[in-house]
């Protein structure tokens, strides 16, 4: 196949890439930009590990073509740790011990940003509803509500 | 001030949220070649053709690799049955034949897909029982040149991979007389560990060593498992630890790492790396074994168990791993935590044309537990009595002498359980607010915490911080990046930002048994208070001619080493690090744990291979569920724990671990199953079929801490993290049986069993009628 150049937006920084036009956005960030934050858990969209998000939605960069992000925002973990909301999730899952193997956290954290951009008091259930994408074999995901109900109560603080 | 028992957070929790921290899958080297195995795709057959001529001619591609470019020996952890690739016969679906190193990770799958593969198929052993039958073909025809790893040879014979049988006199006596004899048999599935991060590794060959760079929870076993398949003495290897992204077991012997060593030699010491798509991971994967478990009991009018009889049949798979180690773990469970007269055990592990089985945790105990608290509920309703009282009162206490001889000096804590379950949800109050389909169960175990050795250096840095140096891993529960962490710090009286624990590195750091059986925290940590121990000594000597004190009058606490009962005259510990550093030299303790097997009759069991249960801990949950009858579904509404931790030394960490190993035991229960067809394939092959436990489908554990500080372990420390795996199976079956009113006796129970059970039983399901108003 040749290869086709994608432009598009990372992390707030415009990138121009070349890519197969059949690759996946996961493989794009991965292997071609070094943002080794997003994981491959499963390779089919189910265990949510590489979930960034395209123009603020969450998608599974696993199953979602690269191409398609053309002149798009993408967002991934290591962009979320400059974003106000990202930086009160990640501190929030280490304070809450939210965080065990860590695997699928980036995902996690990215998908909740999404959420609460959204609606900033989602009660419990529309948070677990939220997260039925992403898996955490560690937790039980206790800790991870803990997170978010902290930084819920954070934002609604000021 | 102290940190033991305090909330701070993990060393690691930043660069894991960030998407900073390097995982096995994320590692790379310059250079790098990417690698690919070709694997069996049946279970059982004969090789009739393996050509890789055209593979090796595809672009990109530098070495392919086959049986005979590896060395001419078998390995294995406890037997050594196995080769690197199959060379005649193939035992289970994705058994590696060929390895192939290639410029791109694509190149490399193509080239493993373009070798010529024919395999003349044979039929699977499968069936376990049927595996025992002497007409059954044999998985391993020269089972009897296979040598133990180490000491002595063990029972084993055929497809039975090992055997471990207890039989004590008195028991068909006690049967003979017995006012019942109540007989149960249960069926428990394979579960996949499932962590996210797949297996992967990185193999350098170099200076005629290997090196190797891997996720792993044991990286001094991989050393040993790579030393014995590339036959070279382990010393020769070194490996590498990286982040871990999850385990749960199954990182815990060799995978791809020695393909990813030997391709590394062939291809003239490019590093090359092998990662393993979900399927290959799935279908590999050393996970909990299936097992078929019998239970009887002898019992009087009162339901005193005269006698018992159990027998379990479990499935080893097509190699040997760990398993045989742990078959003799039925005897510890065959009584429960219940008084109980002879007790006759036979333990059988089978050979099988599946993937070999593993460690998963809590390891051969959930099902075993299963299996005793369900016969509990049945011997509790045949004789009419309420199964809580009926546990109480037959519960083993303090002294009590387990099948093995081994005494429990502290049994007494399982009432103490029973009580703080009691406190948080009252079993009267939960009877008496019965609703249809809803249902109630309560269980409880003792469990192991894992005795294996295990070292630390504590060194200290000049600017009055320090580094722990040792070769255990941090595989999410904390135990480093809390446990190990808190207990120096506590020791040293600096803050926990102070101390920085290296990665596992087998040439920098002695050995280590590796992440399992909850010994982390309590082995680790005690080789590194023992080494924190050595470096306040030599504080305390440098800085007595500081102070122009005696070295007995000083302490070292906030920071700095100070005359006791005077802070005023003191030096931070920075000031006499760097004067010990010129002086005496630089400061750093060593630290070294093992704890004993305690003692136990040798005699009580042929095949005694894991002979007692070191620092053993105490367990009750409870679990309230509720089915939709017109689906079948069950919901776990409430889940209780109370649990002996000896001491709590991360209170986050510590209910993570509970409430991670409960999830889990919640997923086994009612849907976690790798099923095996008729030709020892699995049914489910990814992660689409293999449902995991979601954050819809999870509640809250209520948690009861209870301490009991050991005297040996770490500030009081003992094992926590298997063991909330232990239970959630039996007493989420005692739940939905008491809902429907008919036993569920497979796990995992799901809907269409639970309809079959409703429909079975209807007139014993409960109605509103039979709801107190």
């Amino acid at each position: 196949m040749s290869a086709v150049e994608l432009t598009f937006t990372v992390n707030g920084r415009p990138r121009v890439v070349e890519i197969d036009p059949a690759e996946t956005l996961l493989g794009v960030l991965r292997d071609r930009l070094g943002l080794t934050g997003t994981k491959e858990g499963c390779n089919e969209g189910e265990c949510g590990a590489c979930t960034v998000l395209v123009d603020g939605l969450p998608v599974d960069s696993c199953i979602y073509a690269a191409a398609a992000t053309a002149g798009r925002r993408v967002e991934t973990a290591e962009g979320l740790t400059h974003d106000g909301l990202g930086r009160e999730l990640q501190a929030a899952f280490v304070a809450a011990g939210g965080v065990q193997c860590g695997f699928c956290t980036p995902g996690f954290i990215t998908t909740l940003v999404a959420v609460l951009r959204e609606d900033d008091k989602p009660s419990e259930e529309d948070v677990r509803t939220a997260l039925a994408g992403n898996i955490c074999r560690c937790t039980g995901y206790s800790q991870i509500l803990d997170a978010v109900a902290a930084t819920i109560s954070g934002r609604n603080e000021r | 001030m102290t940190v033991i028992g305090e909330r701070v957070p993990r060393s690691d929790g930043q660069t894991k949220v960030s998407g900073e921290a390097i995982y096995g899958v994320d590692y790379a080297e310059p250079g790098m070649l990417w690698g690919a195995l070709l694997r069996s795709p049946v279970s059982a057959g004969r090789i009739t053709r393996l050509d890789t001529t055209a593979a090796a001619a595809m672009p990109g591609v530098h070495a392919v690799l086959t049986a005979a470019d590896a060395p001419d020996v078998h390995a294995g952890w406890v037997l050594r049955d196995q080769r690197l690739f199959a060379t005649d016969a193939v035992r289970y679906e994705g058994q590696p034949i060929a390895a192939v190193a290639a410029d791109t990770l694509a190149q490399a799958r193509a080239a493993a897909a373009a070798i010529v593969l024919e395999i003349e198929p044979l039929p699977a052993v499968v069936d376990l029982v049927r595996a025992m039958a002497p007409d059954s073909p044999l998985v391993h025809p020269g089972w009897e040149s296979y040598v133990p790893a180490a000491g002595p040879d063990f029972p084993r014979r055929g497809n039975i991979a090992a055997e471990c049988i207890a039989d004590p006199p008195g028991v068909d006596e006690a049967f003979a007389r017995a006012h019942r004899v109540i007989s149960d048999e249960f069926v428990a599935q394979r579960q996949y560990q499932a962590y996210i991060e797949p297996k992967s590794a990185v193999g350098i060959f170099r200076d005629g060593r290997y090196t190797v760079h891997t996720a792993h929870q044991f990286p001094y076993n991989v050393r040993d498992r790579v030393s014995q398949f590339l036959d070279v003495r382990p010393s020769a290897v070194r490996v590498v630890g990286h982040t871990i992204g999850g385990g749960f077991g199954a990182k815990l012997d060799a995978s791809l790492e020695p393909y990813a060593a030997l391709l590394s030699k062939v291809v003239g010491g490019s590093a090359v790396k092998l990662v393993n798509t979900r399927t290959e991971d799935l279908l590999t994967c050393p996970c909990r074994e299936n097992a078929l478990t019998r239970l009887r009991s002898a019992v009087d009018a009162d339901g005193n168990i005269l006698a018992r009889e159990l027998e379990v049949i479990a499935d080893n798979g097509a190699y040997s791993g760990e398993m045989p180690w742990l078959a003799s773990i039925a005897l510890h469970c065959a009584r429960g935590v219940y008084r109980c007269g002879p007790t006759r055990v036979v333990s059988r592990l089978m050979y099988t044309n599946t993937a070999p089985t593993g460690a998963f945790r809590g390891v051969n105990g959930t099902y075993l537990y299963h299996a005793v608290e369900r016969h509990m509920d049945h011997i509790a309703t045949e004789l009419g009595l309420d199964r809580r009282d009926y546990r109480l009162q037959q519960l083993i206490t303090d002294g009590a002498e387990m099948p093995n001889g081994q005494v429990l000096a502290d049994a007494g804590i399982l009432r103490e359980g029973f009580d703080a379950v009691e406190s948080v949800a009252p079993w009267a109050e939960l009877q008496a607010g019965r609703r249809p389909y809803r249902g109630i169960g309560i269980g409880a175990a003792w469990w192991v915490t894992n005795p294996m050795p295990g070292t630390a250096v504590v060194k200290l840095h000049e600017d009055g911080t320090v580094a722990v140096i040792t070769a255990a891993t941090d595989n999410g529960s904390g135990a480093v990046s809390m446990g190990v962490t808190q207990i120096v710090a506590e020791r040293l009286g600096i803050p926990p930002t102070d101390v920085f624990v290296t990665m596992p590195d087998t040439d920098v750091a002695g050995f280590d048994a590796g992440s399992q059986g909850s010994r982390t925290t309590r082995i680790v940590g005690k080789a590194s208070q023992l080494a924190a121990d050595e470096v306040v000594e030599k504080l305390r000597g440098v800085a007595a001619g500081l102070l122009e004190a005696a070295a007995d009058d000083l302490e070292v606490a906030d920071g700095t080493v100070r005359v006791k009962g005077v802070p005023g005259n003191s030096i931070p510990i920075a000031e006499v690090a760097v004067a010990a550093t010129n002086t005496v030299g630089p400061v750093q303790g060593t630290g070294s744990f093992v704890t004993p097997f305690p003692d136990f009759n040798p005699g009580c069991a042929t095949g005694l291979m894991f002979p007692s249960f070191p620092t053993p801990t105490y367990h009750v949950h409870l679990a309230e569920v509720e089915i939709d009858p017109v689906t079948g579904n069950v919901r776990v509404l409430r889940y209780v724990v109370a649990q002996e931790v000896g001491r709590v030394i991360s209170p986050d960490g510590t209910y993570g671990q509970v409430m991670g190993g409960v999830t889990q035991g919640i997923g086994y229960a009612l849907h976690e199953s790798l099923r095996i067809g008729e030709d020892g394939r699995y049914r489910e092959r990814t992660l689409e079929s293999y449902r995991l436990p979601l954050a819809t489908d999870i509640p809250r554990v209520e948690f009861v801490p209870l301490e009991h500080p050991d005297p040996d372990g770490p500030f009081g420390a003992k094992g926590v993290a298997e063991s909330p795996v232990l239970l959630p199976a039996a007493v989420i079956a005692n739940a939905v049986s008491d809902a429907i009113g008919a036993p569920l006796n497979h796990i995992p129970i799901i809907p269409e069993d639970v309809l079959a059970a409703i429909q079975g039983s209807a007139g014993d399901v409960r109605s509103d009628e039979e709801v107190a108003p």
